[in-house]
């Protein structure tokens, strides 16, 4: 078989570069029992330079995930608990009254690292959501007079609790958006459970060593950029996205009523650079229709509003997305 | 002597116009009509009348005299008779009628034209009452007649008329049923043998042959020969075995053929897909050899896949076209 040379060179250097992952992944499983799905969401988000929106019960290694990401990454890592008495300041930043200088200086906030855990990110006010969200979206942020970029790479994984709704400020849809992945995490199984008991149970950690280096992962994001996308691929994409916003011309009349508003473009850019990264992860240069299913759901799930008749009906935007996918044609 | 002259000249004057009486009965059964024949003479151009039907409402159709009891009616008839000498006679022939039995005196009927007048006789006639008895009640008395100068809805009968408001009804509904009977009346639909559908396996096989009738890898379109051939396998698949094809993965039809009892046919079906993969997502030009390779295994695919007619089946369809 004979190929272009663009393609193969690309596999080659995915071959040469992606050994990392394997070592990230194989970190993530000696601190973190299961979740297979939460790390593969974090390093595809890592890879297209984007965010992670993710729900789940508590207790459930989300903030252990990034923690553990960012020391195999050795890079910068923040948490910023979020509440209601939370200020804009306390998360990029503000300035200082400096009675040595004189003068004001700059105090960098939280947000200045290249992972940044926003735990329960609905607890906090509108004005800090729309601060944290602006930064995510712009990658700078202007304390004073001054615009400071952030760090590179810059991840943001925040975290929703569904259980507790009672005094939260639940994310405008404008802004869940903005997140490349909502990812949502279940319970372990009962073997993944033991596990997790006989390794917490002992006082030592185990020691996690960097496997990689910000600039690297930089490095890595520019041949994930480089990753082929066929037309084919792309109608695929559109089909999707448009198969929300017009489900009748797909045959799909019974979720006309269900879905009160379809996925926006940012779904199209997120999909497509979803699956790149996927394509990626799974050693190739070219994207196939297999990885714009696996992190179709990831994807799509937060970008579709779905109408009282869904919530009558018990009926999610995960079973709506699966709707779609079996019946929109693969090329 | 100047009073017989002025008399004189009245009576010269008078002369001019005159007016006689006369009847054709004076004895008239209650309810009969008879007929009062008034003879006016005057000079020809007189323009006179009777003074008898002036005041009354033509639209009842009769005057009365004698106290109400004797009706004259106004459906009567003129006539003229030349007399000579400028002089003419009209002849008034009036319907009579009374419903009242006794004797009766006309009175004068006087005749105006102009400043004349001529006042006629006076008649008497005789009214008798209808001899009713126990066994003839209506004995001799005037038969039933039709009124005269009938309308059409005269010929309709009243209960019709009484009750037009229920016909109407019924006339609505009526229509209102042959209207819904012609419109929503099924439709006879005349039978059509139905045609026999070709089999997945010949249509596919079709596909292929067509397909590789056009050349499409040998000109360098591999993606468009691997795009219709990977279409025709997931046509065949979904057709033949019920596998959604169109709507699954590459890897998704491998694992439901895997699932299947197509297991043996498996490595075909790869070997398409594969090739397929890399030539529709990756710009990868395949070789020659790959080409003919995957058509190759879509036909055997096919081919092997075509349903065994059981022997049994084939000896009961013989003995029924035998028996037919």
């Amino acid at each position: 078989m004979s190929e272009t040379i663009n393609i193969r060179e690309l596999n080659d250097l995915i071959a040469s570069k992606a050994s990392f992952v394997s070592m990230i992944r194989s970190g993530m499983d000696r601190r973190i029992i299961g979740q297979k799905h939460l790390v593969d969401s974090l390093l595809i988000a890592l890879l297209c330079n984007g965010h992670v929106l993710l729900e789940g019960v508590p207790g459930l290694a989300k903030t252990l995930a990034i923690k553990t990401l960012a020391s195999l990454v050795d890079a910068k890592y923040s948490r910023i608990q979020f509440t209601p008495d939370l200020l804009p300041a306390d998360v990029i930043g503000t300035l200082i009254y400096s009675v040595k200088n004189e003068s004001f200086e700059v105090k960098k906030g939280p947000i200045f690292a290249n992972f940044v855990l926003a735990d329960e990110i609905n607890r906090a006010p509108a004005k800090v959501q729309s601060a944290l969200l602006e930064a995510m979206q712009e990658r700078q942020v202007t304390i004073g007079e001054e615009t400071f970029k952030l760090d590179n790479p810059f991840l943001v994984m925040a975290t929703q609790n569904p259980i507790e709704q009672e005094g939260t400020y639940p994310l405008p849809e404008a802004q869940t958006d903005r997140f490349l992945l909502k990812v949502v995490i279940g319970y372990p199984n009962k073997e993944e459970e033991k596990s997790i008991i006989r390794q917490n149970i002992t006082s030592t950690a185990t020691p996690i060593t960097a496997v990689i280096k910000p600039h690297e992962i930089v490095e890595v994001q520019k041949i994930v950029e480089k990753i082929y996308i066929d037309e084919k691929i792309e109608n695929y994409i559109v089909d999707i996205v448009f198969a929300t916003r017009e489900p009748s011309k797909y045959g799909l009349a019974d979720l006309a009523s269900i879905i009160s508003y379809g996925a926006s473009p940012r779904a199209s850019i997120s999909l497509a650079l979803a699956s790149r990264a996927y394509a990626f992860l799974q050693g190739r240069g070219y994207v196939i229709p297999e990885d714009v299913r696996a992190v179709c759901h990831d994807v799509m799930r937060h970008r579709i509003g779905l109408s009282y008749e869904a919530e009558a009906n018990n009926i999610n935007a995960d079973e709506v997305i699966t709707a779609i996918l079996d019946k929109v044609a693969v090329p | 002597m100047i009073a017989i002259l002025l008399l004189g000249s009245f009576k010269s004057f008078g002369a001019n116009l005159s007016m006689s009486a006369r009847l054709d009965s004076v004895n008239l059964l209650m309810g009969n009509v008879t007929t009062l024949h008034l003879e006016v003479v005057e000079d020809k151009g007189t323009n006179g009348r009777l003074s008898i039907f002036q005041e009354i409402d033509r639209a009842r159709g009769y005057a009365t005299v004698c106290g109400d009891s004797v009706e004259l009616r106004t459906n009567y008839s003129v006539d003229t008779t030349e007399l000579g000498s400028g002089k003419i006679q009209l002849n008034y022939a009036i319907p009579m009628q009374s419903f009242d039995s006794g004797t009766y005196t006309l009175p004068k009927f006087i005749y105006l034209a102009g400043k004349d007048s001529a006042v006629s006789n006076s008649l008497t006639f005789n009214v008798y009452p209808v001899n009713v008895t126990a066994e003839d009640p209506i004995a001799g008395f005037a038969n039933v007649v039709e009124p005269d100068g009938k309308r059409f809805y005269d010929w309709i009968p009243d209960w019709l008329l009484d009750f037009w408001w229920l016909w109407l009804i019924i006339f609505l509904a009526v229509c209102v049923f042959l209207y819904g009977t012609k419109n929503f009346k099924k439709k006879v639909i005349p039978f059509i043998a139905p045609k026999e559908l070709p089999k997945p396996w010949d249509v596919a096989l079709g596909s292929l042959q067509r397909l590789k009738n056009r050349k499409l890898w040998e000109q360098g379109l591999e993606k468009d020969y691997f795009t219709e051939l990977t279409d025709i396998l997931r046509v065949y698949l979904f057709e033949r075995f019920g596998i959604n094809a169109m709507e699954m993965t590459s890897r998704q039809i491998m694992d439901k053929i895997y699932e299947s009892d197509l297991r043996d046919k498996r490595d075909y079906v790869k070997q398409i897909l594969n090739v397929a993969d890399f030539v529709k997502f990756a710009k990868v030009r395949p070789l020659p050899a790959d080409s003919i390779a995957a058509y190759d295994n879509a036909v055997k695919f096919v081919e092997e896949t075509i349903p065994v007619q059981n022997p049994q089946d084939n000896e009961t369809e013989k003995r029924e076209g035998g028996d037919a």
